[in-house]
């Protein structure tokens, strides 16, 4: 005979408030099978849980609900409980009632009602409930760190200082991501690549770190501390193991004028190529589409210049590789948008409207200008530059809804390394709030309006047009209630952050869920903002929203504190919630073989006794599989049962309503 | 010698040499213009296949009879389009090997049998692609269009009504070549998840879990309509499903042997216009 307790929470006020909680026991102690009903404000807490154990030990309980909030939040908590006091964990079921009732409804008497129903369709789930023994899987404890930015490099660092292998993939030839491209960083002002360039080195120098350039993960399988991820090894056509970084190839290419992507086309670049000087690694690639003999099957000058034997091969080949690891971390960044959508603003049509990313490269010492700001049309230093925040961010009309949260802070920047590098220049900033919060941001701002000067403008620019040699620019001061017009030099749009533009095909290959943009999606945006609700997977970084170095460095180590955390023990426990295929009823179309997200499912020969041919039906590896249900939805004939939540079980649940 | 006595002769080769096991044709039926299965397992007996314009069953659901090529050896069956059709869904189900089955190609058109070029499926790839691009009978089309313009509630009371008349017979079911499961779903009782009794819900169940199951599966052959006792228009449900996966999933049943079974897989660009 069953012999159910039922324990209503009120989770504070949460649900009593809109939950008649004594009615919800009066009902419940009624139905068939509920040895003891009680309710208590939170059963969550230590007296709480108490309760529960001691209603299992003296009424020797065959199955526990607990009607409270969502399994996510303490079905855990329950299930410990529950063994505590010598009850199968798994003989536990958790009765929303707060997220599924009392948070949305604001009718009290029907909420009651509601809670009833969802209380007693979980008694009636728990009355089929089997005792179930965790699976014991093994780590593998390497971990696959996507994106060699800051984020991505940090994480490494840290994974592998605590002694784990790391292997860290970057589709670019080189790592070093968006900060290889800044000029000095706010609030402090040193410069981007002094800092980043020996971490950079540290990582490929790092015993344990394997860092794979110019790849791409093509594709990963299976699950937290089983993953086995392919990685394509892009062709280089230079040879990464014999190449001494002399460059001597890349003096000698004859195409010579390809507009440099890291300078943001502001200079130029070779066929055969290291996208910046500093490039780690430092062995250059080759772009097929530009090279001469790639294009006409003549020249080879590179080839004939290199000192090493072999080191240039036009016949390499893209390569794969597949590794095992045990968790992964995303950390592959964010673009910034394409502005040209903003016809008003001119960019793409007037060559000094530029975006700040061009601007970093313009004040970068190492960049196309030696650091000098002068004007891409005529390479005259510009007098007045009018830079335009929120091009494109907070504007749900046009561009993007969110706040990019940088841009107030490189603005603020920028135009003090203007101040800095032209002492006449007039920075005139176009601005809708500023948010600078965060260690010493404010303070950066007042010092860029106080001491260098940054002119700020509350109000959107509406109009912009080249006259004379000028770009005027028309917009409104909303504080003066004011039309204003400036003759400018130069505009520099800070363009909204965006997400990489193939985040969302990407998150699909690797199964880890993004928002309406496309950032990627924590678990929880407050209690578990490392991780993905894909267990295993860890994000840093741009790529779930924008964020500045401080933030992503800080969140980068945060993913490696889980990937350790995770590391540190040999076996993982998995709930035992796998699927089982019927033998006799399977018709073998294997379809849920395909379906199947995990590819748990293999095929099975059944023989006669004489190792004659039957039949053929699914099998599942309770190993792989993860127990999300999609095999028994999609099987037509029903074959496919799913421990912990059996047909029987779901089918109680729903009659019960 | 006609395609009649063309196809009879070839078949009594494949027999007497041993290529096939089993001829599966059609035989002379009930009425003048009836047609039924025939079983064909010497050259003798198939002496008694009939091929003409009233030849319309789609045969492979034969193909899919408990055990029948378990052993290795080959069928040989005759198929119009459509039954060339579902054969590509029965191979890419895993339900039928491709080597295990000759096929008799025939056409009816205005009447007139003509044969179709190819013995084995790989020689009917062309074959797909016309089918797609076909346009379906003018008949369906017309009803489809006029249930389309009842609107949902009007679509409602008018399924309501033809599925009233259902009285769960299964012939449907069982005249369906993808209808192949060893246990269907509506035999599960324990569970029972679909009521068995013949009333609107239980109607209504059934019918539908029916459409489910062959969305993106139906070769369109008509088969379930045909069987029907009390005439329900199932072809305007195949229909529409059958458009429904046209327009979401770009795809269309059966028109390759290697197609992927397209509820079950997964493409990266696949509509998700349901998840928020
Ligand atoms: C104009 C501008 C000025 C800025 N100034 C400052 C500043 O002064 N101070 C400050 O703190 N911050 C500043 N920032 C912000 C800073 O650039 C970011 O915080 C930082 O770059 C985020 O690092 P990340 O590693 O997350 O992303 P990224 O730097 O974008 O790096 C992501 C890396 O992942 C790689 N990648 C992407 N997809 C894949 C894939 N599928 N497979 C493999 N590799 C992949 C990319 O190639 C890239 O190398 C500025 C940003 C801009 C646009
Ligand atoms: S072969 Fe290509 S990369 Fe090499 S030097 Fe010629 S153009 Fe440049
Ligand atoms: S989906 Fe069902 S019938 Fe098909 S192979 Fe899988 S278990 Fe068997
Ligand atoms: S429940 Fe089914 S589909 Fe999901 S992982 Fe397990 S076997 Fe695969
Ligand atoms: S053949 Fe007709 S009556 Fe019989 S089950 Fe199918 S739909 Fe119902």
């Amino acid at each position: 005979m069953a012999k159910i307790g039922v324990f209503v929470c009120h989770c504070g006020e949460n649900i009593a408030s809109n939950v008649d909680t004594a009615n919800l026991v009066r009902k419940v102690s009624e139905h068939p099978g509920v040895e003891v009903c009680a309710e208590y404000k939170y059963f969550c807490s230590d007296p709480g849980q108490e309760t529960v154990k001691r209603a299992i030990r003296e009424n020797g309980l065959t199955g526990v609900v607990v009607a409270a909030c969502s399994p996510r939040m303490h079905e855990t908590t329950f299930r410990k409980a529950c063994a505590e006091a010598g009850l199968n964990p798994y003989m536990l079921e958790m009765a929303n009632i707060r997220e599924h009732c009392s948070w949305v409804h604001s009718d009290k008497e029907k909420a009651t009602e509601k809670a009833i129903e969802i209380t007693r369709s979980l008694v009636e789930k728990v009355k089929r409930n089997n005792n179930l023994k965790p699976i014991s899987v093994p780590v593998t404890r390497r971990a696959l760190v996507i994106g060699g930015g800051i984020a991505g490099i940090q994480a490494a660092l840290d994974i592998a200082g605590a002694g784990r292998e790391v292997i860290l993939v970057e589709r670019e030839p080189s790592i070093g991501g968006h900060m290889s491209q800044l000029s000095e960083t706010f609030p402090t002002l040193d410069c981007s690549q002094c800092i980043l360039t020996p971490r950079m080195v540290e990582a490929i120098q790092h015993p344990n770190i394997k860092v794979l350039t110019y790849s791409e993960v093509e594709e990963v399988d299976g699950y937290i501390g089983n993953f086995k991820a392919k990685i394509r090894k892009k062709s280089r056509y230079v040879d990464i193991d014999k190449c001494t970084g002399c460059g001597d190839c890349i003096q000698k290419c004859p195409v010579k004028k390809v507009p440099s992507e890291f300078e943001c086309g502001l200079g130029n670049r070779t066929a055969i190529y290291t996208p910046f000087a500093q490039a780690v690694p430092n062995v250059p690639v080759i772009d097929t589409t530009r090279c001469t003999y790639f294009k006409n099957g003549k020249c080879k000058i590179c080839q004939k210049t290199c000192q090493i034997e072999n080191c240039i091969d036009f016949g390499m080949q893209d390569t794969f590789e597949e590794y095992e690891v045990g968790a992964i971390v995303v950390a592959t960044g964010f673009q910034i948008q394409d502005t040209t959508l903003y016809g008003e603003y001119g960019y793409g049509r007037y060559k000094d409207v530029i975006t700040g990313l061009s601007f970093e490269r313009l004040a970068s010492a190492s960049g196309p200008t030696s650091g000098v700001i002068k004007r891409p049309s005529d390479g005259k230093e510009p007098e007045t530059i009018v830079f335009i925040q929120c091009a494109g961010s907070r504007d749900p009309s046009k561009g993007v809804r969110y706040c990019s949260k940088i841009c107030c802070m490189y603005t603020a920047k920028h135009a003090m390394l203007y101040a800095h590098k032209n002492h006449d220049g007039r920075s005139r900033i176009f601005y809708m709030d500023i948010r600078a919060a965060g260690k010493g941001y404010d303070e950066f701002t007042r010092r860029a309006i106080e001491e260098d000067g940054a002119e700020y403008l509350r109000g959107r620019v509406s109009k912009l047009y080249e006259e004379n040699g000028k770009l005027i620019v028309r917009g409104v001061d909303s504080l003066l209630g004011k039309p204003v017009e400036i003759a400018a030099d130069m505009v520099v749009l800070a363009t909204a952050i965006v997400p990489q533009p193939d985040a969302r095909e990407f998150a699909k290959r690797i199964g880890i869920g993004y928002d309406e943009y496309g950032f990627y999606n924590e678990a929880h945006m407050k209690l578990r903002p490392v991780e993905t609700a894909t267990a295993g997977i860890y994000l840093c970084g741009a790529c779930q929203s924008p964020k500045d170095i401080p933030d992503s460095v800080a969140q980068a180590s945060a993913a490696a504190a889980k990937v350790l955390g995770l590391f540190s023990r040999e076996q993982l426990e998995r709930e035992p919630v796998v699927a089982s295929v019927s033998d006799a009823t399977c018709a073998g179309c294997f379809g849920c073989v395909m379906a199947c997200p995990y590819n748990a499912i293999d095929v099975r020969d059944i023989n006669d006794r004489n190792g004659n041919l039957i039949k053929q039906v699914a099998d599942v590896n309770p190993g792989l599989c993860q127990g999300c249900g999609t095999c028994v939805t999609f099987c037509r004939s029903n074959s496919i049962d799913l421990a912990g939540f059996t047909e029987n079980q779901i089918f109680a649940e729903i009659m019960a309503l | 010698m006609g395609i009649q006595e063309q196809y009879r002769s070839e078949a009594a080769e494949l027999l007497s040499s041993g290529e096939v096991k089993l001829v599966i044709g059609f035989g002379a039926g009930s009425t003048a213009d009836r047609r039924r299965p025939l079983f064909a397992r010497t050259p003798e007996e198939s002496e008694k296949l009939v091929l003409d314009q009233n030849c319309i069953a789609n045969l492979t659901t034969y193909l899919v009879a408990g055990g029948l090529l378990t052993d290795g050896k080959k069928v040989a069956v005759f198929l119009k389009p459509d039954g060339i059709r579902s054969l590509n869904i029965l191979i890419a189900e895993s339900q039928v090997k491709a080597e295990q089955v000759v096929i008799f190609g025939f056409a009816i058109e205005n009447n007139e049998v003509t044969p179709l070029e190819g013995r084995s499926i790989s020689d009917f790839a062309k074959l797909g692609e016309k089918l797609r691009t076909a346009t379906p009978p003018p008949s369906v089309q017309e009803e489809a269009e006029r249930l389309e313009a009842m609107g949902s509630s009007g679509r409602f009371e008018y399924w309501k009504e033809q599925f009233s008349k259902c009285i769960k017979c299964y012939a449907c079911r069982q005249a369906c070549p993808m209808c192949y499961c060893r246990r269907c779903i509506v035999d599960v009782n324990q569970p029972q998840w679909v009521s068995t009794s013949s009333h609107t819900l239980g109607n209504f169940e059934w019918n539908l879990v029916r459409a489910f199951h062959l969305a993106g599966r139906c070769a369109a052959c008509g088969a379930c309509d045909r069987a029907c006792p009390v005439n329900i228009p199932l072809r305007l449900i195949n229909y529409r499903m059958g458009k429904e996966v046209k327009e979401a999933f770009d795809y269309f049943a059966g028109e390759s042997s290697d197609q992927n079974p397209v509820l079950a897989s997964f493409r990266q660009d696949d509509p998700e216009t349901f998840i928020l």
